[in-house]
């Protein structure tokens, strides 16, 4: 904690990697800020030093390779939304960031990796990435190793520490026609939503043959809705069916966040129905 | 490894067409650069968390919050603030004279955000429909107006700019 914070732009991976693994634990890295800086604004947090990532290149560009799109950590959500190749692989995280709060401006500067590093139960990207079966590239100290984003999201306190830079995020193909949806229940456009929840699903001739489907900003953690979704497979979408998923879904949310974005109960309530409401929008835009 | 580390980082801003050198302490938002050390106090402070848009400015032809944009994280940046809309001889330009016209405002505070935001806006979408206005303007917060003079603003100047154009 410090006054007086100092300051470092390292200009390369390996750099950055050398400098982290050699200061204290009053070290916070910073990149678009759109996260870190209304706590710094109003005193709450007192780095000792920051580090800039914004310099490095390895962190930067969106490419496709194999079916897999590779997204830089620094992609801001502006790009997510409008890059064509992010569109064309995963137009279900490009429609997620145009949901995400905060309006353009943050937009055009919040970062897919400071998004996914914060772990705020209540941001936008984690639940389409999770549904995308999205794999992270983390960086410490010179070595480079690749998770799920799901095995990062069940560790209870950061996921990666101080030490640590999200290099890239790595999407894998999607099954081929696959219908997609992400609903969200917000209170205003720029606002944090209430409840969302994002869908992946194919279907043979009006039968569903595989779903993804995740609900997020109702608990601490993303829920995964694989319990529920089984119901659905191999059968055709009823009303009846809908409903029984619906109610399913609320039994997943354990312990509902309660705070200004709505009460636990109906949180937990809603979490049914964006769930529901995501897994009819991404049958019915099925190609 | 130490030497990368500093108590201050140089900055090479442009801001309104004019060069400026300045020597930034880390932790201090561009906001209050812009305010504090170069006067610049049109762009206004408002929650300093990012919710209301007040502090809007334009970064490389971009709005940003500058609350939220910490000054030594640009080292290089071509900026535009709210004084810098204005023609030299003081004529508004199109969407500030249509906020003049429409009442786009009334106490002010949140015109920056609203103006620099429809400009963006503007440049991608020379014809924004209610809701596209809605969703490009989602990052202002404004407590007089109740948005409505807001909309037809924008769309006033949509219309104006588009005429100027032909």
């Amino acid at each position: 904690m410090s006054l007086y914070p100092s300051y470092a732009r390292p200009q390369s991976l390996a750099q950055a990697g050398t400098l982290l693994a050699g200061l204290s634990s009053g070290t916070v890295i910073i990149a678009g800020g759109q996260e870190i800086m209304p706590f710094i604004n109003h005193g709450a947090l007192m780095p000792d030093v920051y580090v800039d990532i914004g310099g490095l290149k390895e962190l930067r560009g969106i490419s496709a390779a194999e079916g897999w799109l590779s997204l830089g950590a620094l992609t801001v959500h502006r790009e997510l939304q409008t890059d064509p190749m992010v569109r064309e692989h995963a137009p279900l995280l490009a429609f997620a960031a145009t949901l995400a709060g905060g309006g353009r401006q943050v937009h055009n500067r919040a970062t897919l990796g400071g998004n996914i590093v914060a772990q705020h139960p209540l941001y936008d990207m984690v639940p389409s990435l999770l549904a995308l079966g999205a794999e992270i590239e983390i960086a410490r100290e010179g070595e480079t190793r690749r998770v799920t984003l799901a095995d990062m999201m069940k560790d209870t306190s950061h996921g990666l520490g101080s030490e640590a830079i999200l290099v890239r995020v790595h999407i894998p193909p999607q099954p081929k026609g696959a219908g997609w949806a992400y609903e969200k229940l917000k209170s205003s456009g720029g606002a944090y939503g209430s409840a969302n929840a994002a869908a992946i699903v194919t279907q043979d001739a009006g039968t569903i043959t595989s779903a993804r489907l995740i609900i997020g900003a109702v608990a601490d953690r993303p829920i995964d809705a694989d319990a529920a979704v089984q119901m659905l497979i191999g059968q055709k979408l009823t009303p009846a069916l809908a409903a029984q998923f619906e109610a399913r879904c609320t039994t997943l949310v354990k312990e509902p966040l309660s705070d200004a974005q709505g009460s636990g109960d109906w949180r937990q309530a809603m979490a049914g129905l964006v769930a529901r409401r995501a897994l009819t929008a991404a049958i019915a835009g099925q190609a | 490894m130490d030497d990368i580390i500093t108590q201050s980082a140089l900055i090479n801003w442009r801001i309104n067409g004019k060069l400026h050198e300045l020597e930034a302490l880390p932790g201090v938002s561009m906001l209050d650069l812009l305010r504090d050390e170069l006067n610049l106090t049109g762009t206004h402070m408002g929650c300093q968390t990012g919710h209301c848009g007040a502090c809007t400015v334009m970064v490389d032809g971009r709005i940003v919050k500058s609350c939220l944009t910490q000054a030594v994280t640009l080292p290089r940046a071509v900026i535009t603030t709210i004084e810098g809309l204005k023609a030299k001889d003081g004529t508004l330009n199109p969407v500030q004279q249509a906020f003049w016209d429409e009442a786009g405002f009334q106490c002010g505070y949140c015109a920056p955000g609203m103006l620099l935001s429809t400009m963006e806006l503007l440049a991608e979408n020379p014809n924004p429909s209610d809701d596209e206005i809605d969703v490009g303007l989602a990052g202002n917060l404004c407590r007089c107006t109740g948005y409505r003079s807001i909309v037809r603003a924008v769309k006033v100047a949509a219309a104006k700019q588009n005429e100027l154009k032909q």
